[in-house]
């Protein structure tokens, strides 16, 4: 058991139970501290939710959002960036430990931690690759090229055998001979295009056939590229970098849509399958949004930008996951949650405040990740937050996905209202009269004048939240 | 056409691309197969398969290529674009195929066997 880990300016003292900052003891709740040596003990991988639920909370039924609980308080004192998302799938810790003063002595507890030697993460250009060709030659020639560039291979002899590897195991690129017993190449294209799962997969068809036709039709099918046998390593090399390349925008692009819809849509569509239509129910909306992204955007190289949406997507889809709400909907630098829908609280004067919570998290996990920025010599961001509670229209509509589901409805229009003037304005949250109502004497709020909004009048009462 | 059995830049950039060791047994390997592919070649001729026999010739085309066989995957590519071939001039086709293959076999084993210093 080694007694203690170091990263940043934080210590983990795993004898006392004691986080230390600056080598100041930090006030933490025993769960937090559970989550927190489980995260660091499993640092080399993500670690699923289910699995920290049960290290956590051994034995017992937890709902997630207790997790979420737990990982917002962890990055309030660490700081946003320590623990990272992964949406669906779990949490992963990411700070790097410091270097040691005496090298063996960390090695040696670092082992202990975890059990085992200190195991290096895969470099990330190291992909998972399946190459279905039937001819033995060209298998062996082919995998062997591509593990001398780094990557993971397996090798199939047939179309058939290759589809069900793919919808079995996860690969990042197929490599597909086109004449092949049992089912061809154009066949495993053929089945790749009509599967949802498999539809994206990146395709290099490597073939010796003659003329352009069959090379059109490969394409047509959805391959993105097609090499020709011998196949030119030089060649193959630079083909397979960019469909990864191609492979992991695309998955990051999932990876938003999955965020579109977080636990309550999910949990709904797993419930009773989809309610097409849609009903009209009580719910309180929220709307926020980056203040002067554009300009930002447009100052910073591409990279950076996206860095810092995700970032913010991440803090923002916490705080709104831990307060039992769900996205509904992104936009650049914008996004949409509903409470109260589609999973009713079971006090439904609830869901206002649970909104008004998650925008004071908000800001809250903002101000740190300001600090952060701060120091790194970057510039100050801000958020605009409204919120409106009343009736929405929702329900999901028509796809068989989650990502379908919406809602809309007048209390949507004042919720993103609300949110415009707060952007607009020195008032980070605006919420209407019916969430002020239904806040009142929990939430410390202020009237606001139109003379504070970039408006002239205001059509109905506009409070704001107070932030500190 | 007057080519060498092998091709000896192609064979060179085949053991500096999957190294000298790697392409022993890919040669073997290759020894193993080619004859599997001749004798469904002939089998398909017998049983008046064009396909078959097209997709034998094919496969054959492609590894002589691999190995820089070229005049071995040449003959082969004209087997497999020219249909099947009926004829007894079919059949001496495919043997003079066999004849270049067995030539084409000792010269790689030979080759992937010899360390160049």
């Amino acid at each position: 058991m080694p007694e203690a880990i170091q990263f940043g300016r934080f210590e983990i003292r795993f004898d006392e139970r004691q986080l230390c900052a600056d080598g100041q003891a930090v006030p933490l709740g025993s769960r937090a501290f559970d989550l927190l040596a489980a995260l660091v003990e499993r640092r080399e991988r993500l670690v699923a939710k289910s699995e920290l639920l049960e290290v956590v909370w051994p034995g017992l039924i937890v709902e997630e959002n207790n997790l979420q609980v737990q990982v917002s308080a962890l990055r309030k004192i660490l700081g946003p960036r320590v623990i990272a998302t992964i949406p669906g799938l779990g949490y992963r810790f990411t700070a790097t430990l410091e270097a040691p003063r005496d090298a063996t002595a960390q090695a040696a507890a670092i082992a202990a931690t975890t059990g085992s030697a200190v195991r290096l993460p895969s470099p990330a250009s190291r992909a998972r690759l399946l190459i279905a060709d039937d001819n033995k030659v060209n298998r062996l020639l082919l995998g062997r090229t591509l593990e001398l560039q780094g990557h993971h291979v397996v090798s199939v002899d047939n179309g058939r055998e290759a589809l069900d590897r793919l919808r079995s195991e996860r690969f990042d690129l197929l490599l597909l001979d086109l004449e092949m017993p049992q089912m061809d190449g154009f066949a495993v294209l053929e089945h790749l295009a009509s599967d949802s799962a498999l539809r994206d997969l990146p395709v290099i068809v490597t073939s010796s056939v003659e003329g352009v036709a069959q090379v059109a039709r490969c394409i047509e099918l959805g391959a993105d590229d097609f090499l020709h046998k011998p196949v030119n390593p030089v060649l193959l090399k630079a083909r397979v970098g960019s469909c990864l390349e191609k492979k992991r925008l695309r998955d990051q692009q999932k990876e938003l849509i999955e965020r579109y819809a977080t636990g309550a849509a999910a949990a709904e569509d797993r419930r009773d399958g989809m309610t097409p239509g849609g009903q009209r129910l009580p719910a309180t909306v929220l709307c926020t949004r980056l203040r002067d992204f554009t300009a930002y955007a447009e100052s910073e190289p591409p990279e950076e930008t996206i860095e810092l949406l995700n970032i913010w997507y991440t803090l923002m889809f916490d705080a709104v996951g831990s307060q039992g709400g769900a996205v509904n909907r992104m936009s650049g630098d914008g996004l949409m949650a509903v409470f109260g829908a589609p999973m009713p609280p079971a006090d439904p004067a609830d869901a206002p405040l649970a909104a008004v919570r998650a925008a004071l998290d908000m800001v809250e996990m903002l101000e740190i990740f300001n600090a952060e920025r701060a120091a790194a010599g970057k510039s100050q961001l801000a958020i605009g937050v409204g919120i409106a509670s009343g009736d929405v229209i929702a329900g999901t509509t028509g796809a068989p996905r989650r990502a379908a589901y919406t809602c809309v409805g007048e209390t949507v229009n004042a919720a993103a209202a609300m949110e415009v003037l707060a952007t607009g304005s020195a008032r980070a949250i605006l919420i209407d009269e019916a969430t002020q109502a239904a806040v009142a004497g929990r939430v410390a709020t202020d009237t606001v004048i139109a003379a504070e909004l970039p408006v002239k009048e205001l059509a109905a009462p506009v409070h704001a939240v107070r932030t500190s | 056409m007057n080519q060498t059995t092998i091709d000896p830049a192609t064979f060179a950039e085949l053991q500096a691309t999957a190294g000298s060791d790697f392409v022993i047994d890919l040669v073997d390997t290759f020894a193993e197969e080619a004859p599997q592919m001749l004798a469904e070649m002939r089998a398909a001729q017998a049983a008046a398969a064009a396909e078959r026999f097209r997709r034998a010739a094919h496969s054959l085309k492609s590894n002589g290529n691999t190995f820089g066989a070229l005049r071995l995957g040449e003959m082969a590519r004209t087997l497999e674009l020219g249909g099947l071939p009926s004829s007894a001039e079919g059949f001496r086709a495919v043997d003079a195929l066999a004849a270049e293959l067995e030539h084409a076999l000792s010269a790689l084993k030979a080759l992937a066997r010899s360390r160049i210093e």
